[in-house]
C-alpha cells in the first residue's frame, strides 16, 4: 500500500505542480487525464482509461467557481483509480472511498491558501522590488514547496488512512477552521483596497458606486457593467474632446476676443 | 495578425511574456491572486525600458504587484496591452494610473467572457469527444482532449498577446497624436473605478453569522447580518474595504493588514459572531 500511496503522491504532484504552477492550462489535472496516468503506473492501464471517462463525466459539472470546491477533482480520481485496481473493487466502491479523501484534501487546500499563501503576499511585494530574477527564482521553488503538502496529506491519506486526517482536522476548534475560512474571504477586501487606493481619484470616485450598485442589486454580468461604464466614458470623453476644441478655437481667435473677455 | 512587421526586440519580449504568462497560477493568494505571474511577465517589458535605471524598475514592479484575476487566456490580452503602455509611458504619453485603470477595468468582463468561452463551450466539447473514446478503452482520447482543451489555449494566449500589444500601440498613439490624452486619462478612471466597484460587490464577502436572541425565546431571534444587508447590500464589505483604503493612505503595511484580518477573525469567530 505505501508504494502505491506514494506512486499517487506523484502523479499528483507532478501533474498539478507542472499545470498549475507552469502551463496554467486547467486541462492535464483532469480526471481524463490523471487516471489513465496512474492506471499505467499501477499496471491497469485500461482501467485507468476507462475509469478516466466516467469520473470525467461526474467531475465535469463541478468546477471551481470562487475557490470552493466540494472534492478535489483530481486527487479523488488518482486515488478511486488506485483503490479500483489495487483491490479489485467495483468502480463505485473506489470512488466511494475517493470522495472522502478528496474533500479533505479539498479543506487543506483552503487551509494552506489561508495559512501559507497570503501571508507571503508582503513577502513577494518586496522581494519584486529588490530582485526580479530571486523573484522568479523563489516563486517556483515555493510553489513546489507549497505543493508537497498536499501531496504529502494524499500519501498519508492512502497510506494509513483518512480517519487520521479527519480526526487532526477535528481537533482544531470549530472556531479556528471559521475564522480561517473568514479570514481568508476577507483577504480579497486587501487586494480590492490597494487596487481601490491605487486608481482612486476623487472626482469620479462616485463611479465605484455605481459598479457596486449595478452588480449588487441589479446583479448585472460584468461585461453588461463594463459595457454600461464605456458608454459613459465615451459620452463624457467626446464632451470635453468639444470643450477642448473650443479652448484652442478661442484661443486661436484670441486676439479678436480681447473686449469680450472683459464683458464675462 | 502583423507579425513580421514587429522588431526583433519586440518580438523577443512578446515571446517572453507569452512563455511567462501560462505560469498564471505561481503563488496565487485571495489577496492578490494572479499578480505574481503579472509581475513576472512586465519584468522582460521593464528590464527593457529602464535597464540601468533600479528604483524606477522597483518603482514598475510594485505597481504590478496590484491585485490582479482574470481567465488565463485574456491575460496575455492584458499583458500584451500593458507592454504597449509602459512603452507610451516611457514616451510620456500616458501615466502610471492609466495602465492601473486599464487593467483594472478589464479584467472582470473579460474573466466572465472567457471562463464562460472556455469552461462551458470548448472543455465540454473536447471532454464529450474524449470521454467517448476513453469509454472504450482508447488513450487516444485523452490525447485529444490535452491537444484539444489544452494546446488550444496556448494558441489563443499567442494571438491574444499580440492583439493586445497591438490595438494598445495603435490606439494610444491615435489618441496622442490628437491631444486628448488627460481627457482619455479621466474616461479610463471612470471605467476601472466602476469596474472595481463591481468587483467588490462580486467578490469581497464578509461571512457575519451573528444573531442576536434578545427576549431568551424562541422568534426572538435577530439575524445581524440580514438587517444590515437590507440597509445595503453588502454593507460590512464595503466598510471593510474603505476602512482598508483609509489605513494604506495612512501608510500602514499589507503585512500589519494582513495580521490584522487573521486576528479579526479569529476573534470574530471566538465570539461567534462569523
Amino acid at each position: 500500500m505505501v508504494g502505491a500511496a506514494l506512486k499517487c503522491a506523484l502523479v499528483y504532484f507532478v501533474f498539478v505542480y507542472l499545470d498549475d504552477r507552469w502551463l496554467g492550462w486547467q486541462t492535464i489535472t483532469r480526471p481524463i487525464v490523471v487516471a489513465p496516468i496512474t492506471g499505467l503506473l499501477l499496471g491497469d492501464f485500461k482501467t485507468g482509461i476507462i475509469m478516466g471517462a466516467s469520473l470525467e463525466s461526474i467531475f465535469m459539472g463541478i468546477s471551481a467557481i470562487g475557490g470552493a470546491v466540494p472534492a478535489d477533482a483530481t486527487s479523488a480520481s488518482i486515488i478511486a483509480v488506485a483503490f479500483t485496481i489495487l483491490n479489485g473493487a467495483s468502480q463505485e466502491a473506489g470512488l466511494a472511498i475517493a470522495m472522502p479523501i478528496g474533500a479533505v484534501m479539498s479543506s487543506f487546500g483552503a487551509l494552506e491558501m489561508a495559512l501559507v499563501a497570503a501571508p507571503l503576499v508582503p513577502y513577494w511585494e518586496k522581494l519584486a522590488q529588490e530582485d526580479m530574477n530571486k523573484f522568479c527564482v523563489q516563486n517556483y521553488i515555493f510553489s513546489a514547496v507549497y505543493q508537497l503538502i498536499p501531496a504529502a496529506v494524499m500519501f498519508i491519506a492512502v497510506a494509513y488512512g483518512v480517519e487520521g486526517l479527519n480526526n487532526f482536522l477535528n481537533i482544531l476548534p470549530g472556531w479556528v477552521m471559521t475564522g480561517l475560512n473568514a479570514a481568508s474571504g476577507m483577504m480579497t477586501a486587501i487586494g480590492f483596497a490597494i487596487l481601490t487606493s491605487m486608481i482612486w481619484d476623487a472626482e469620479v470616485g462616485i463611479f465605484f458606486f455605481v459598479g457596486y450598485v449595478l452588480a449588487a442589486y441589479l446583479h448585472l454580468d460584468t461585461l453588461a457593467i463594463a459595457i454600461l461604464a464605456v458608454a459613459v466614458a465615451i459620452t463624457m470623453f467626446f464632451n470635453n474632446k468639444k470643450l477642448i476644441d473650443l479652448k484652442s478655437e478661442l484661443s486661436a481667435k484670441g486676439v479678436e476676443n480681447k473686449g469680450e473677455e472683459d464683458f464675462f | 495578425m502583423a507579425t513580421n512587421t514587429y522588431t526583433p526586440e519586440e518580438k523577443a519580449i512578446l515571446r517572453k511574456i507569452f512563455f511567462r504568462s501560462h505560469r498564471c497560477f505561481m503563488m496565487f493568494s485571495m489577496a492578490k491572486m494572479e499578480a505574481n505571474c503579472f509581475t513576472m511577465c512586465m519584468q522582460p517589458v521593464i528590464e527593457s525600458l529602464y535597464p540601468d535605471d533600479r528604483e524606477e524598475q522597483g518603482k514598475s514592479y510594485l505597481r504590478h504587484q496590484a491585485f490582479f484575476n482574470t481567465h488565463t487566456n485574456p491575460f496575455t490580452f492584458i499583458a500584451g496591452l500593458t507592454y504597449a503602455m509602459e512603452k507610451e509611458r516611457k514616451a510620456g504619453k500616458v501615466d502610471e494610473a492609466t495602465i492601473d485603470n486599464v487593467k483594472a477595468a478589464l479584467m472582470g468582463p473579460t474573466a466572465g467572457m472567457f471562463d464562460s468561452f472556455w469552461f462551458n463551450a470548448v472543455r465540454v466539447i473536447s471532454a464529450g469527444i474524449a470521454i467517448g473514446l476513453c469509454s472504450q478503452g482508447n488513450f487516444l482520447g485523452t490525447i485529444l482532449f490535452v491537444l484539444l482543451y489544452g494546446v488550444t489555449q496556448s494558441v489563443a494566449k499567442w494571438y491574444l498577446l499580440q492583439a493586445g500589444y497591438n490595438l494598445g500601440t495603435s490606439f494610444i498613439d491615435t489618441v496622442f497624436n490628437s491631444g486628448l490624452v488627460s481627457v482619455l486619462t479621466k474616461c479610463a478612471s471612470v471605467v476601472g473605478l466602476t469596474m472595481v466597484g463591481a468587483m467588490t460587490a462580486n467578490m469581497v464577502n464578509v461571512p457575519l453569522n451573528w444573531v442576536i436572541n434578545t427576549t431568551g425565546k424562541e422568534g426572538g431571534e435577530v439575524v445581524v447580518g440580514n438587517i444590515l444587508n437590507s440597509i445595503f447590500p453588502g454593507l460590512l464589505g464595503v466598510i471593510l474595504l474603505f476602512v482598508l483604503v483609509g489605513l494604506i493612505k495612512k501608510g500602514y503595511r499589507p503585512t500589519q493588514l494582513i495580521a490584522g484580518i487573521f486576528v479579526l477573525a479569529l476573534v470574530g469567530a471566538l465570539l461567534g459572531i462569523f
